[in-house]
Parts: structure tokens; C-alpha cells; sequence
């Protein structure tokens, strides 16, 4: 089946099987390996990307839905003001550890506080699904806020 | 003590790359060739195959392997004891499964899709289905079928008797006459549930054959070494032919100190493929891969009036699942940290690891602690309780403390303990959290009620010690001055995410006096790498730091030597310096009221134009000492009683760490450390249906619920505080932090439940449906 979308603005047209999923499409065939499998059941977040600039968990999307969306991922955020202050304020407060979920967490805020979703942190810690195992969110929530506090105030 | 880089804020050198995903991790590696590799796994808990059929996936062009292509040979997959005390019970693949989801074949093909349909044609003939045995004390029955027949401790075979897979046994004193003084006396009963690691990233390997019969191994692995090794001995390749590769790990919890069962299995397809070959464990596969022990004590303490311990009594029954994973230094780590919390005085300790048809249990952040420091905390409160004495005078009255003995990692590692925050973490939390005014559980009314209470506990810091034990721990590293000033670090040690190996760089940055921006972590493998057991047992700051400091010594050294070469002058060296100089803005050699002053860019070329040779050091280490980290928590929660959900409020985490390298590592140690408690106390449990051994839910997450950002307290209510303390063993006086950091939680969250509720709860996790019941059980609940 034929499916076009752009990713981070690029075109890109597929022929692809209607039954394969997007972080399959995206990890396998378009080689963007931000992107993470943790759990395959859309759990997890790891696996987050932007489609029309909502998190989606690209595990349990198939890629024909997104035909004719606009994705996403972190390489495509590069020099967003929003985002370089995300990834500033990650750095500054340690709240990266291990990493493996940071590019999905990224994407889930990013898109919360464009969108006025995340403002306090009270909205973060709603808001923020994906998993992590090594920092307890509370060093993510504080990073987070840090830059909805700014971009909100 | 003045610092210029410890102690310091600096953001860690691989921040940048997590945080816009260029890193990559094990399963993103690709290299041309490579065969994806997927495992076909026992349908059922305990059976003997009689053939398994594998035409149908020939035909369709995957390599296959079964148990007739992989050598025979039962293994441990973890190699951090000395050889007599390490029991082998592992096969690559079976033709007797003894768990649900045990590898017997596997496959590897060009595609996901295709390896993973010529998994699927594989028929599994079985001889006898057996009833999964999931309870260790009807394991150990007479009786009982028998889990295992023979398994090898070290080079010989031995018989298995009543599934029993170790034993250890301990006596100290005159228990009997202990208990005799003893005013009271507390006997109860814990068990915990068998946890899983949810590291985010699944295992996952590549194995690589190399021209000339070499291989090369990426893989989620805790040590390159051990990897290596096991390799080696079960391939019967040369250990120079086996190269394991350092790649991040997107987190590990213990789950990887051994070498997970994939990578044999990819080693044997690789192999035979003479291709590479790439596996990556879904979600499913990799709860089956590992969890954790399951615990089952039954404690009895006594203590007189004026509350001071007498006797103890420990039985420990550790479910150990099918294989061993080294459950028996387990059984002397239990041991270790029940002598090592108080003084008990007189101690008989039994520990026996059992056989059951579950997944193999092995460590998980705090190696028994958590579940010690649990059981322990609670009777010790339970204790104060009844003698009518507050638990902070009790605790600070009877714990192990400076100038005792600390057993580290069990009865073959001890050592002195020589700094000691405890009392000034337990008088500053209940300051902080208002301890005084916590109330009694009798006088708590309503729906929602608040609890406080408080935790105190441990983590070694390795398993060094004076004399060589059971457990072998020492580590090595390579430090080089380039060609223009800048530095090469070079070790074998792993960094789960804790930040170790930056602690590391700020260590040598401290010693030689340069910035750490000038220092790189090299791309390390065991090729390149002194050996090192394994980033465990919270030595990487610890051990490694003290390793990588010395490094630098002997580095700074030389270049003072270097520096006098070059001045070529009378000078004093005992008055040659190392200096960042602010106007240069870079590290300098200088001579302390002279204007003399070399660049120590300067230096290092210098010594390369003039064939002087590289300057550099190797340092192999192993620590004399073992010392604790301790912890306090104070916690406050808050019940529903109407729906058993409980929350957080406030945390107070007191941490002892010795100097901190990086107190905001420290502080994510302590968050992470105290969420994972959480997740123990109240949700987390991998449970086997009874008829068929299978994890209930088929091991999906959707049914292993960790804490998620909205169950955490929020920032402003979590305070860390750091004693103030200095370890003369450890690099600039650090100590090692990762399990510490969680082990006590549990133990306060369950303390501050019970004076919410005034219900203690023997049995992890406690789910919300055991404390509405416990409440209906009291005529507390309205209908």
C-alpha cells in the first residue's frame, strides 16, 4: 500500500504492508532510532513521536494512519526554540539517567506545554505517561516545569 | 576540604546525546549481513521434550539451532563468586524446560518477519507435561518431584536433594540464653513478591564473527569481562578471540550482572551462520529472561527493657525460580545485612535457596536489602512499640555504626566501619518531617489519613575487603595524556545511568588539577580493558573512583617529572604544581613564587616532538574495604480508606554517602531509589497462575504496574539531605551510593502506612484490596 507522510518536513512516500507499525516503519526502514521499542503494548512512551504535533505511541499506530499526517521525532525538533529549552533545562537538572526514555518524554512535553496542556506541575505530572525507571520523574517533572513556568508566565 | 570539581554541579558528558536520541544503545546497532535471531521458548513450566521439528523452518531458509547444536554443558550465567562456590544448572537450550519460557531453539533469519514465522513453524514434540511446582516449601518436601537431578558446584557434579539449590548456616553467641534475658520477644513471618527489574530497554546482543574465527559482542551486560569469559568457557574459544564490546544500557537494576540468556544463544547462531546475528527480546520475553528472588523470612528478636537487643533468630527461604543465578551469596548478603543493621548479640541464621518452576530470580537493586531492611524496620518499630520508647532512641541505641564491624557482602567480607552519618541523618529528618507531632494511629479518624515513618538502612559500598572472600572484586584502568593535553580514560566499568563514570572524570579532574571537559571516556571493550568484575554492588564510585585517582596519581607524577625536564633548572619537585590557571584558561605545571609556568598542552607535545614517550598509567585495584553507605527516610503518606489507595506527601531523604561527587546524581539516586520502593510496597508482583506456571497476563506490562509521574510526590515536598560525612577509604572520601539509595524506603512507607492505619502488613505488595480488607477485618469500614 502506498502511504505518504512527512517526517521532521521531509516527504517520504512508502509502499508498504498495511499491517506494519510505525516505529517500524520509522526504526527499520527510515533508520530513526530515537525513536525506542520498550514494550510494543503503547505502555511505555519510549516510542513517542508527534503526529500533526500530538504525542502518539508509535508501537501500537500503523503506519497507514498516518498517511498524509506530519510526524515528528526529536531529530526533527533540533533548533525549535521550545525544544532547545527543554533539552537545556533536561541537561541543567540531571534529569536524564539512563536516556532510553528521554526522547519520547521529550516529545510528550514538548507537545504538553505547546500546547498549554502543561503549565504547573501538577499539569506535568498528569500529563507525563511515558515510564521511567531510573529517576522517579522527580528531576524530569522539575525540568519540565522549569520551561511550562517560563513559556506560561 | 576544599574541592574545585567535587562536589560540583556539571552536567554529565552523555546528557546531550540521550536527551535528542543520537545515542545508541545495543538493539540500535546494524551492521550489513546480519541475521535478526528470535527464541522458541517452552510452552510449559516443567516438561521433557521428546523432538523438536524443525524442517519446516529450514525450508524456509532461517539457521536453526536446537539443543543438539549447542554445547552441553551446564553454566551459571553469573561469574562474580569463585569458582567452588558458583553453581551450574543452565543449558544454551534444553530438552528439559523448567520454566515457562525457557529457550529450546532458536532461530535466525534476514528479517523480524521471517524469523519470527520460522520460530513459529518449530513443533515442540513433548514426552511428559509435568505439574509446575510454584511453592518452595512443596518443593522441598519429600517427595516432590525433582526440579533439577544433578548440577556441578564448581568442577563437580552434585545431587539435588528436596529441590534444595544452596544452604548456608550461620550461629553466633548463645541464642538459646539471648532469648532467656530477653523482657520480650517478637516472632513474625514476611514475604515479598517476586519483582521485575522494567529496566526500559529490553536485553538485547549482536555478535559479530570476525575473519579468523574471532567474535565481537555488543550486549546489555553489567561486566564486558564476565561476558567474555562465560563465552569463552562455553565455547571453548580463546578469551583473545572474544571481544565483548562496552555499549550504554538503557538502565539495569542488577538484571544484567549476569550474562542474559540471549547472548549464548545468539553466540551459537552467529556461529553457525557465520553471520551476524542481532537479538532484541520483546517486552514478554524479557520478563521472562529475569526478575527477582522471591523472599519468605520468619524473624524472631528480643530485647529487654531498657532496649537493648539480646538475640536474633533469621530463617530465610528464597524462592530461586528454575537456575541459579547465584542465590547462594545471596543467602550470606541476607545474612550480611540482618548482622549489619543492629546489634543482636547472640544470632542464629538459616538460609536456604529452593528450586522452583518460575523464571530464575536474580539480583535487583539491593541484593536482599530492601527486603531485610523491611523486615527488620518493622520489628524494630514493632519493638519500640511495645517497650513504650520512641524508634529513633531504639535504632540509635542498637545499629551498627563507626568502629563495628560491617559484613558488607556477607560473612567473607568485613570490614571496619569508619564514616558514619546516621545520627545526624535520624535527628535532622525528624526535625524535618515533625516526627514529635506524628501522632498514634488509635487517634486517626475519617476517610483520609496521614501517616509518618521512617526507614533506616545500608548498601555496601563493593565487596573489597583485607582478605579474599568468596566474591571476587577488583577492577583496573588505563589513563593516558594525549599528544596535546588532552586525556584518555579507559575502563571496563558500565554506567546504567547513574552517572559513574562521570563521577569518575571528576575524580581524576579533581587529583590532577584539570578541567573534566579535558578528560574523554574511551569506547571500551575487553580488548582494551584491565579486567573488572562487574559494575554491582554500588562499587562503581567507590571502587573504579579510588582506581581511576590512583591513575591520576601516578599520571600527575609523571608529568611533574616531564615539567622539571623541560625547565631544566634546580627546581624543588616538591614544589612543582598543577593548576587550572584563569588567564591561560587552561591547567598549567607551575612553580609556586616564580613566574615559571608551563601549559600543560605544552607538555604533552613537548614530550611527543622529543620522543620522550607517552605519559600514562595503569592501575589494577582492589578495595580493602567495603564500607556502608547509609540511609534514612522519613516519609508521610496518606490512605484512603474507602479506596486502600495510599500516596506520598512528603519525603526526607537522608543520604551518607561521604563526600559527594555529584550531589545531583545523589539526589536522582534517591528519587529513583524511592519510587522503585514505592512500586515494591504496594504494586509490583509477577504472579504464575497455579495449574499452569505461566506469569499471570502473559507477562505484559499492561500487568506490572510501576509508578508512573503522577504517583511521585512532587519536588517541593521530596528533600534530600546529605550528612556530613568522609570515608578515608574511598576516592576524596566517597562513598557508593546506587542501592542504598533504595534499600531502607520500603521499611519507612510501610512505617508510616501502619501509623495512618494501625495495620502492618507482612506480605509485599500490599495491594489496595489487603488494606481495605485488613480495615473491614477491624469493623473500620462503614458498609
Amino acid at each position: 500500500m502506498r502511504v505518504k507522510f512527512t517526517l521532521n518536513g521531509q516527504p517520504v512516500e512508502l509502499d508498504i504492508d498495511p499491517r506494519e507499525t510505525l516505529i517500524n516503519t520509522l526504526r527499520l526502514r527510515l533508520r530513526v532510532k530515537s525513536v525506542k521499542r520498550g514494550c510494543e503494548r503503547g505502555e511505555c512512551g519510549a516510542c513517542t513521536v508527534l503526529v500533526n504535533g500530538n504525542p502518539v505511541v508509535s508501537c501500537i499506530l500503523l503506519t497507514i494512519q498516518v498517511d498524509g499526517a506530519e510526524v515528528t521525532t526529536v531529530e526533527g525538533l533540533r533548533g525549535d526554540m521550545l525544544f532547545e529549552k527543554l533539552v537545556k533545562s533536561f541537561i541543567e537538572n540531571s534529569a536524564v539517567q539512563c536516556g532510553f526514555c528521554t526522547p519520547g518524554i521529550l516529545l510528550t512535553v514538548y507537545a504538553g506545554i505547546k500546547q498549554g496542556r502543561i503549565k504547573s506541575t501538577d499539569d506535568a505530572k498528569e500529563y507525563i505517561g511515558n515510564l521511567c525507571r531510573c529517576t522517579g520523574y522527580v528531576k524530569i517533572i522539575e525540568a519540565v516545569t522549569r520551561v511550562s513556568r517560563e513559556v506560561w508566565s | 576540604m576544599e574541592f574545585r570539581y567535587i562536589g560540583k554541579k556539571i552536567p554529565r558528558k552523555d546528557a546531550e546525546a540521550k536527551v535528542t536520541g543520537t545515542l545508541k544503545y545495543t538493539y540500535d546497532l546494524e551492521v550489513p549481513g546480519m541475521l535478526i535471531g528470535r527464541i522458541v521458548r517452552s510452552p510449559y513450566a516443567f516438561a521433557d521434550i521428546r523432538r523438536i521439528d524443525v524442517s519446516e523452518a529450514v525450508r524456509m531458509g532461517a539457521v536453526v539451532i536446537t539443543p543438539d547444536d549447542v554445547p552441553q554443558k551446564p553454566y551459571n550465567p553469573r561469574l562474580v563468586s569463585v569458582h567452588e562456590v558458583t553453581f551450574k544448572d543452565t543449558y544454551i537450550l534444553t530438552y528439559k524446560p523448567r520454566y515457562l519460557g525457557e529457550p529450546v531453539a532458536a532461530v535466525a533469519a534476514p528479517s523480524e518477519e521471517l524469523a519470527q514465522k520460522a520460530a513459529e513453524s518449530i513443533k515442540i514434540e513433548f514426552e511428559r507435561i509435568y505439574k509446575p511446582i510454584l511453592d518452595p516449601f512443596e518443593a522441598m518436601k519429600p517427595g516432590t518431584p525433582k526440579i533439577h537431578e544433578k548440577i556441578m558446584r564448581g568442577y563437580e557434579w552434585i545431587e539435588v536433594e528436596n529441590n534444595i539449590a544452596a544452604r548456608l548456616e550461620y550461629d553466633e553467641g548463645d541464642v538459646k540464653r539471648g532469648f532467656e534475658e530477653a523482657d520480650i520477644v517478637i516472632e513474625r513471618t514476611f514475604k515479598t513478591g517476586k519483582r521485575y527489574h522494567m529496566q526500559l530497554e529490553p536485553k538485547a546482543v549482536l555478535v559479530i564473527p570476525e575473519p579468523g574465527g574471532k567474535l565481537t559482542i555488543y550486549t546489555t551486560t553489567q561486566s564486558i569481562h564476565n561476558t567474555r569469559i562465560l563465552i569463552s568457557q562455553l565455547f571453548d574459544i580463546p578469551e583473545s578471540r572474544v571481544n565483548v564490546v562496552r555499549v550504554p544500557i538503557g538502565g539495569s537494576f542488577g538484571s544484567s550482572i549476569q550474562t542474559n540468556y540471549l547472548v549464548p544463544i545468539a553466540v551459537a547462531l552467529a556461529l553457525k551462520a557465520k553471520r551476524p546475528v542481532k537479538i532484541a527480546y520483546t517486552r514478554e520475553e524479557d520478563i521472562l529472561d529475569h526478575s527477582n528472588f522471591v523472599f519468605y523470612f520468619k524473624i524472631k528478636v528480643g530485647a529487654r527493657k531498657d532496649g537493648v537487643f539480646t538475640a536474633a533468630e533469621f530463617i530465610n527461604i528464597l524462592d530461586v525460580g528454575a537456575h541459579q543465578i547465584q542465590p547462594y551469596p545471596l543467602l550470606g548478603t541476607s545474612l550480611g545485612w540482618f548482622v549489619s543493621m543492629y546489634k543482636w548479640k547472640n544470632i542464629r541464621y538459616r538460609g536456604i535457596a529452593v528450586y522452583t518452576n518460575k523464571v530464575p530470580g536474580c539480583a535487583m537493586r539491593g541484593y536482599g536489602a530492601p527486603e531485610v531492611q523491611w523486615a527488620v524496620e518493622t520489628l524494630v518499630d514493632e519493638i519500640a512499640e511495645k517497650l513504650e520508647v520512641d524508634p529513633i532512641e531504639l535504632r540509635l541505641k542498637n545499629y551498627v555504626g563507626r568502629g563495628d564491624i560491617f559484613w558488607g557482602q556477607g560473612p567473607t567480607v568485613k570490614s571496619v566501619i569508619r564514616s558514619d552519618g546516621v545520627p545526624e541523618l535520624l535527628l535532622k529528618g525528624r526535625e524535618l518531617i515533625g516526627w514529635d507531632k506524628r501522632g498514634h494511629p488509635r487517634e486517626k479518624k475519617g476517610r483520609f489519613r496521614r501517616g509518618i515513618g521512617v526507614g533506616r538502612g545500608f548498601h555496601t559500598s563493593g565487596a573489597g575487603g583485607p582478605i579474599s572472600g568468596e566474591i571476587i572484586d577488583y577492577t583496573g584502568c588505563i589513563l593516558k595524556l594525549n599528544e596535546d593535553g588532552t586525556l584518555d580514560y579507559i575502563t571496563a566499568l558500565q554506567d546504567h545511568g547513574g552517572g559513574t563514570l562521570d563521577a569518575h572524570v571528576k575524580i581524576i579532574a579533581e587529583e590532577l588539577g584539570v578541567p573534566p571537559e579535558l578528560i574523554n571516556i574511551v569506547t571500551a571493550s575487553t580488548e582494551t580493558t584491565p579486567y573488572d568484575v562487574c559494575t554491582h554492588a554500588s562499587r562503581g564510585t567507590y571502587v573504579g573512583g579510588e582506581c581511576a585517582r590512583r591513575a591520576a596519581q601516578i599520571v600527575k607524577q609523571k608529568i611533574l617529572e616531564i615539567a622539571l625536564r623541560i625547565i631544566n633548572k634546580a627546581v624543588n619537585p616538591d614544589a612543582l604544581k598543577i593548576g587550572y590557571d584563569e588567564e591561560l584558561k587552561q591547567s598549567i605545571v607551575y612553580v609556586e613564587g616564580t613566574s615559571i609556568k608551563i601549559p600543560l598542552a605544552e607538555i604533552a607535545r613537548t614530550a611527543w616532538q622529543r620522543s620522550w614517550g607517552t605519559i600514562g598509567a595503569f592501575v589494577t585495584y582492589r578495595a580493602t574495604s567495603a564500607p556502608p553507605s547509609f540511609t534514612v527516610y522519613f516519609v508521610e503518606v496518606e490512605v484512603d480508606t474507602w479506596t486502600g489507595k495510599v500516596r506520598p506527601l512528603r519525603v526526607i531523604a537522608g543520604a551518607d554517602v561521604g563526600t559527594p561527587i555529584n550531589p545531583d546524581m545523589i539526589e536522582g539516586q534517591l528519587h529513583g531509589g524511592f519510587v522503585m520502593a514505592w512500586g515494591m510496597a504496594f504494586t509490583e508482583n509477577t504472579r504464575y497462575d497455579p495449574v499452569t506456571g505461566e506469569i499471570m497476563g502473559r507477562g505484559l506490562i499492561t500487568d506490572y504496574k510501576i509508578p508512573t509521574a503522577a504517583d511521585v510526590p512532587a519536588p517541593e515536598e521530596f528533600t534530600v539531605i546529605i550528612a556530613n560525612t568522609y570515608e578515608p577509604t574511598g576516592p576524596f572520601g566517597a562513598k557508593g551510593f546506587g542501592e542504598a539509595a533504595t534499600n531502607p524506603a520500603v521499611a519507612a512507607i510501610l512505617n508510616a502506612l501502619y501509623n495512618a492505619i494501625g495495620v502492618r502488613f507482612y506480605e509485599l505488595p500490599v495491594t489496595p484490596d489487603k488494606i481495605i480488607e485488613a480495615l473491614r477485618e477491624r469493623g473500620e469500614l462503614e458498609w
